[in-house]
Order: structure tokens, then C-alpha cells, then sequence
């Protein structure tokens, strides 16, 4: 079935065939009441590799991302169609359920919004609801780890009891992400994760993304075409819920094959 | 140099066309004229709040102090009957002439000849009736009295207090006033002795409704308010939040509900008196509760609460940021745990500031518990909710109707005292906002 997807899915220049297929996502439309917002997006996105979305405000990059763990369940008006898979199931299928993949399946938003508790609270809510620590020590244990994946252990180690508001935006925006490495899901998405942040804390997240990237599959909406060069593997972009073109990040900013990414890429629009 | 750029910089604004008069002198003169309104209304309004307070207080405060007379009380047993036969049968206790103890004590100490009937009578007159029930409970918790002589504090009467606290003008002919000449004198006399003092008045606080301004008091009134609070606070909080969290979460966006939201915020101002027919219709008439009973001026006033509280906490709920759902929910959470792990505790303070405001509204309603019967002279205290009581602002409501000159500073009074309640209430209000309120 996995061969049977990949053979159909590809349109465009072959992307790193190693790499195995985490979520695939085929003629994914949603609506918003009465407008389209995408309209039929299919797409693949390679395990354990940075993946970034890119293009125009309004282009529907944000929507399929929420798409891919069902965040748009959320919204009343909002209805999605066509299939997404992950590891070759179905996530919309009645009887997947949505806690589970979505801690599977985890979120950074665009505004660090830690939870108005402690840094301790904060990365061990998701663990707690999820029934991943049997102990104490074990909960201790998923904590200290995560943020140190997070690469904030260093910095908050002593005040774990402290409110996670105190800290710093890029600091805030690590201990989100730390949260959502705490539940050990298999891919992370991120919205904007930096355009809250200075330049400096954008370089740490950047860097963290990069090192994530070895145990989770990333999927990064961004609009920083810099970040996404910097960051990702294979970009997508996006053009009024459209795919206009997906392919390896280093080819998408020196040769991409469609017109509106090579404009959008040299600043004519966007 | 610098002339020349100076001329320059001069040269340039002439040579630029001129703007059109925008009325720039108006706009600051508009924007001064409309501080001055503000200002004056708020002067206005400063000013009806303290002609109000000085009117309460002025009259109210010396409600909170009550002339008493000590008297020396033989308690004879030839009016109790001796302890033996007092342990026998306390009937006879009880319906001593208790009077006649604090005549005889009060004439002995104005020195009267008891033969003197009008003496006798007038310094009669000096003390309450109330003092009946302030030996009876002197004699009934201790029997070894019986025999001795004691000094008594005793209540004076009503008007010789008012006397005292020059509410009666003394100047008009002795028949025009409720207080005479002998009586007067014998005043004068138990100041002199050091046996008459104004004392600060507990009974207010603890007493019953009384015909007796001297021995009438708030304390049932507040017992009945504290019940309708508690039940208030029971049913209306639970159900509020239950309806909002409901209604603000959970509720599909459709015809029913958006009727439902309507219904909410009219019945937030639908007359309370309305709420009271309501009461006393289903209450009282067809569930056959009691009337009178704080239990179903509790019920009436939960409805009429509710509103207020729905409205206040589906405001603080509205108020919690959504990016804090989306976090919660981003990781997995349910939207039940969502809801009481997040969104709860961070709506509580406004919540509670909603519940409080609510529960002051409730404490000082009146129209309501006129209808179902609340307005009652209840002397004893109800044990439980379902006996007969008042509240608050329903006794304030009868002593006003009162035409004895000592229940108008009582009535002043007991408006003092739900006040105080009022502001006790709206300050923890806004010290439970302060405490709980927390920054994202």
C-alpha cells in the first residue's frame, strides 16, 4: 500500500527516496463555512526530516498543517476532506482516536503559550494525561530529558518550580517544545515557531529544530524563506491553497521548476 | 550660517500653502469642556453618595448604643417562690412577675414611696418591659440567685433613651411630649447616682423582632440571610457554571441555543418581584414548602441569581485566552480535561468575582420575600431553614414602617449593618480578583 501511495503521490522531482514515508496526505481540501481554503492538497512528508511550508499569507500553510493532527476539529465551520496517513492509517477515520494522535502527532504554535503553571507542570501535563510515567521519579525522569532535548535544562534547572509566563519569549517557546517532545511523539509540527522571537532566540530554536530532526519527523510552517532554507530538508509552497510545487529544499531556492516559487522566492509577492 | 538656514527654514513654511483653519483652539477647548462634564458628573454623583451616608449614618449611628439603668433587684422569693419548689416546677418561674422585681429595685434606688402610685408609675415608665425576659434568663441559669440582691443592667425604655439622645425637643408643654417632668427628674437623679449609661447595644445584633425598639434587634433577620446565602451560594454556583461551561463549550451554535442565551440575559432583568410571584406559586402553593422559610426565599433568590452568575462566567470563560485551548488541546487533551485543567482555574477569579456580586444583589433584595412571606414578626431564632425567619432588608422594611421615634434609628441602623455586609462582601470580591488573578 505504502508503494502503491508513494507511486501515485509524486508529481514532482523525486524526493530522497531513502527516506521512508511518515504522513501522506492525498487530495486534502477543507472549507471554511462557505470558502475553500485548500483545494485538494496531496503531499508526502519523509520521516525524520525537517519539512517546511512555505508561501503567501493566506495560502493555506497553517490550515493543512492543523490538518495533519486534526486541529481544525476544533473550529465549528471547519470541514475537511480527501485522506491523510499516518504510518499508512487513516487519521480521519471514525475510529482513530484523536488523543491518541495527537500525541503522536504534537504542536508548537506560533505564540509560545506555555500554560500559566510551573516549568514542572507545564512538560509533565502531557505525560500525566497520557499516562506515560508510573512513578515519581519516572515523571521526573520524562521531564528533566525533555528539557534537555529542549536545551533548556541548563537554564531552568534550578527554578523548575518557577512559572513557565516568567521566562524569556525563545525560552517560553523551548519549554513548548519541550512539552510536546514529553509526550514522545513521532512528529512534531510547528507554526511560525519564531516570528514571536528576536533574532538571537530564533538561532537557538533553529538550532534545536536541527537537532530534533535525528528522532522526529518536523513538519515547520514558516515565513522567513531564510529559515526554511536553513532549517528544512524539503520545502512545499504553498499558493492560494494550492501545492505549486514541493521538492528538496536546496533545489526549491536555486532552480525551482514552478513560477510562482521562483517568484515568491525573489520577493515579487509574498 | 545658522541665519542663513533659519531663513531658509522660514522661507520654505511661507512658501508652503497654507492649510485650511482646522479649529485647532475649538478641539482643545471641546476636549477641555468635555473633562469639566466628567468631572462634574462625577462631583454629582460623589455628592448624592455622601448627602446619602450622612443621612443613614447621622441617624443610624446612635442605634449602636442603648441607655441601660443599673438597679439593684432583690430577687425575693416571695415573687420566685424558693429554689425547692422552682425545682419542682419551673411554671411558676416562668410566669413570675419579673416587673414588679425591677419596679420595686428602681424605686428603692430613686428613694420613691411606694405608696406613691403616680411616682411609682412614672419611674415604671423609665424602664423596658423587655426587662421581663432579662431576669427571667438571669433566674433560669442560675437558681441560687433567688434570695440575693444583685445590681442589674437594664434596658431603659424607649423614650427615656430618646430622650437621652435628644431626639424628643423638652422645651414643648409636658402633655406634648412622651416623656414628663417627674420623669425627668428621676433622670436626673440616676445620672447623678452614676446608674444610668449608654452602653454599646449588643441586642441589636442578637435580638428578634421585637414591638420594643429597645429589645427589637437583627439577629433573626441575619440568621435568615445568612440560611438564603448559603442556599444561594449552594445551588446558584454549581448550576450557573455548570450552564455556562455547557452553553460556552459544549452547545452547538443553532436556533435552540441562541434562544436559550436570549432567555439568559432577559431574565437578568426581569423584576425580582416577579421572581417572588414565581416563588410563592410553585414554592409554596404547589410543592407545599412552608412560607415564610428561608429555604424558599433561598430558592427564589438562587433564580433570580442565576443570571447574573451565568453571565459572568461565561464572560470569564470567554476571557480565557484560546491560545492556552490550543496548547492543552495540542497535546491531547480532551476538550472535559481541557476545560478543568486550563480553562477552569484560570476563569475561577472572575467567577467568583461574578458569584459574589450575585450573592450581594441577593442579600439585599426585598421584593421578593415580601411575596412568599418573609415579612413576619419573628421573634425566635429559626434552627433550621425551613422555620419561619426574615432577612436583612425585609426588617429593615418594617421598622421603617414603625412610627416609634427609637425604630427610626434602628431602621438607620440595620441599613448601616447591611452595608457592611454589602461591603464585606464586594471587598473579598476584590481581594479573591487579586489574590487568584494570573498573567499569560
Amino acid at each position: 500500500m505504502m508503494e502503491n501511495i508513494q507511486a501515485t503521490l509524486y508529481k514532482g522531482p523525486a524526493v530522497e527516496a531513502s527516506r521512508p514515508i511518515k504522513m501522506s496526505s492525498k487530495d486534502v481540501t477543507v472549507h471554511y463555512g462557505q470558502k475553500q481554503a485548500l483545494n485538494g492538497i496531496t503531499l508526502d512528508i519523509p520521516e525524520r526530516q525537517v519539512t517546511a511550508l512555505i508561501g503567501p499569507s493566506g495560502c493555506g500553510k497553517s490550515t493543512y498543517l492543523r490538518c495533519l493532527n486534526r486541529m481544525n476539529d476544533t473550529i465549528d465551520i471547519a470541514r475537511v476532506g480527501g485522506e491523510i496517513l499516518l504510518d499508512g492509517e487513516d487519521i480521519y477515520d471514525p475510529d482513530i482516536d484523536v488523543v491518541e494522535l495527537r500525541a503522536r502527532v504534537g504542536m508548537v504554535f506560533q505564540k509560545p503559550n506555555p500554560f500559566p503553571k510551573s516549568i514542572y507542570e507545564n512538560v509533565s501535563y502531557g505525560p500525566k494525561i497520557h499516562g506515560l510515567a508510573h512513578s515519581r521519579q519516572e515523571m521526573d525522569e520524562i521531564v528533566h530529558t525533555s528539557l534537555r532535548k529542549a536545551g533548556l535544562w541548563r537554564e531552568v534547572h534550578d527554578r523548575l518550580d518557577e512559572p513557565g509566563t516568567g521566562l524569556s519569549g525563545g525560552q517560553q517557546q523551548r519549554l513548548c517544545i519541550a512539552r510536546a517532545i514529553a509526550v514522545s511523539p513521532e512528529v512534531i509540527l510547528m507554526d511560525e515557531p519564531c516570528s514571536a522571537l528576536d533574532p538571537i532566540a530564533t538561532a537557538t530554536v533553529e538550532e534545536l529544530i536541527d537537532e530534533l530532526r535525528e528522532n522526529y519527523t518536523i513538519v515547520i510552517v514558516t515565513h522567513s524563506m531564510q529559515q526554511a532554507a536553513r532549517v528544512s530538508q524539503l520545502t512545499a509552497m504553498f499558493h492560494l491553497g494550492d501545492l505549486a510545487e514541493v521538492g528538496p529544499t536546496e533545489k526549491m531556492f536555486s532552480n525551482p521548476d514552478d513560477k510562482r516559487t521562483q517568484d515568491y522566492i525573489t520577493g515579487r509577492f509574498g | 550660517m545658522s541665519d542663513a538656514t533659519a531663513n531658509g527654514i522660514a522661507d520654505a513654511a511661507a512658501a508652503r500653502k497654507p492649510r485650511r483653519d482646522i479649529g485647532i483652539k475649538k478641539r482643545y477647548a471641546a476636549e477641555r469642556r468635555f473633562k469639566a462634564y466628567g468631572i462634574i458628573a462625577i462631583a454629582i454623583g460623589l455628592a448624592f453618595l455622601v448627602a446619602l451616608m450622612w443621612s443613614i449614618v447621622s441617624q443610624g449611628y446612635t442605634a449602636f448604643w442603648q441607655t441601660e439603668i443599673e438597679v439593684p433587684i432583690s430577687f425575693s422569693e416571695k415573687v420566685l417562690g424558693t429554689p425547692e419548689q422552682a425545682n419542682e416546677s419551673q411554671t411558676k418561674l416562668l410566669m413570675a412577675n419579673y416587673p414588679q422585681l425591677a419596679r420595686d429595685g428602681l424605686v428603692q434606688l430613686l428613694g420613691i414611696d411606694p405608696a406613691d402610685k403616680k411616682a411609682v408609675s412614672a419611674a415604671n415608665g423609665l424602664i423596658s418591659s423587655g426587662t421581663r425576659v432579662t431576669l427571667r434568663d438571669i433566674v433560669m441559669n442560675d437558681l441560687s440567685v433567688i434570695g440575693t440582691t444583685e445590681d442589674v443592667w437594664l434596658y431603659a425604655s424607649s423614650e427615656l433613651d430618646s430622650a437621652l439622645k435628644g431626639q424628643y425637643d423638652l422645651d414643648v408643654p409636658e402633655n406634648r411630649r412622651p416623656i414628663s417632668d417627674l420623669q425627668l427628674q428621676y433622670i436626673e437623679k440616676l445620672r447623678q447616682q452614676g446608674a444610668i449609661e449608654q452602653r454599646f447595644n449588643w441586642g441589636l445584633f442578637t435580638s428578634g423582632a421585637s414591638s420594643r425598639a429597645e429589645t427589637a434587634g437583627v439577629g433573626v433577620a441575619i440568621i435568615g440571610s445568612l440560611y438564603m446565602m448559603l442556599i444561594v451560594l449552594a445551588l446558584a454556583l454549581p448550576i450557573g457554571v455548570a450552564a455556562s461551561i455547557y452553553l460556552e463549550e459544549f452547545a452547538p451554535k443553532n436556533r435552540f441555543t441562541d434562544l436559550i442565551e436570549v432567555n439568559i440575559n432577559n431574565l437578568a432583568a426581569v423584576p425580582s418581584i416577579v421572581f417572588g410571584l414565581l416563588g410563592l406559586a410553585v414554592f409554596i402553593n404547589w410543592f407545599g414548602l412552608p412560607r415564610s422559610a428561608a429555604l424558599v426565599g433561598g430558592l427564589v433568590l438562587t433564580l433570580m441569581t442565576l443570571p447574573t452568575i451565568i453571565i459572568a462566567t461565561r464572560a470569564a470563560l470567554r476571557a480565557v485566552p484560546p491560545s492556552i485551548r490550543s496548547a492543552a488541546l495540542g497535546l491531547g487533551a480532551s476538550k472535559t480535561q481541557t476545560i478543568f485543567h486550563h480553562v477552569l482555574p484560570l476563569a475561577a477569579p472572575g467567577i467568583l468575582t461574578g458569584t459574589i456580586i450575585g450573592l450581594a444583589q441577593a442579600l439585599g433584595e426585598t421584593a421578593p420575600l415580601l411575596l412568599i412571606g418573609m415579612v413576619a414578626f419573628v421573634a425566635d431564632y429559626p434552627s433550621t431553614p425551613l422555620d419561619p425567619s426574615t432577612a436583612l432588608p425585609v426588617q429593615i422594611y418594617m421598622w421603617a414602617n414603625e412610627a416609634e421615634r427609637a425604630f427610626v434609628e434602628r431602621t438607620s441602623g440595620a441599613i448601616i449593618i447591611l452595608l457592611g455586609f454589602l461591603a464585606i462582601m464586594n471587598v473579598t470580591a476584590i481581594l479573591l480578583r487579586r489574590r487568584f488573578e494570573r498573567r499569560w
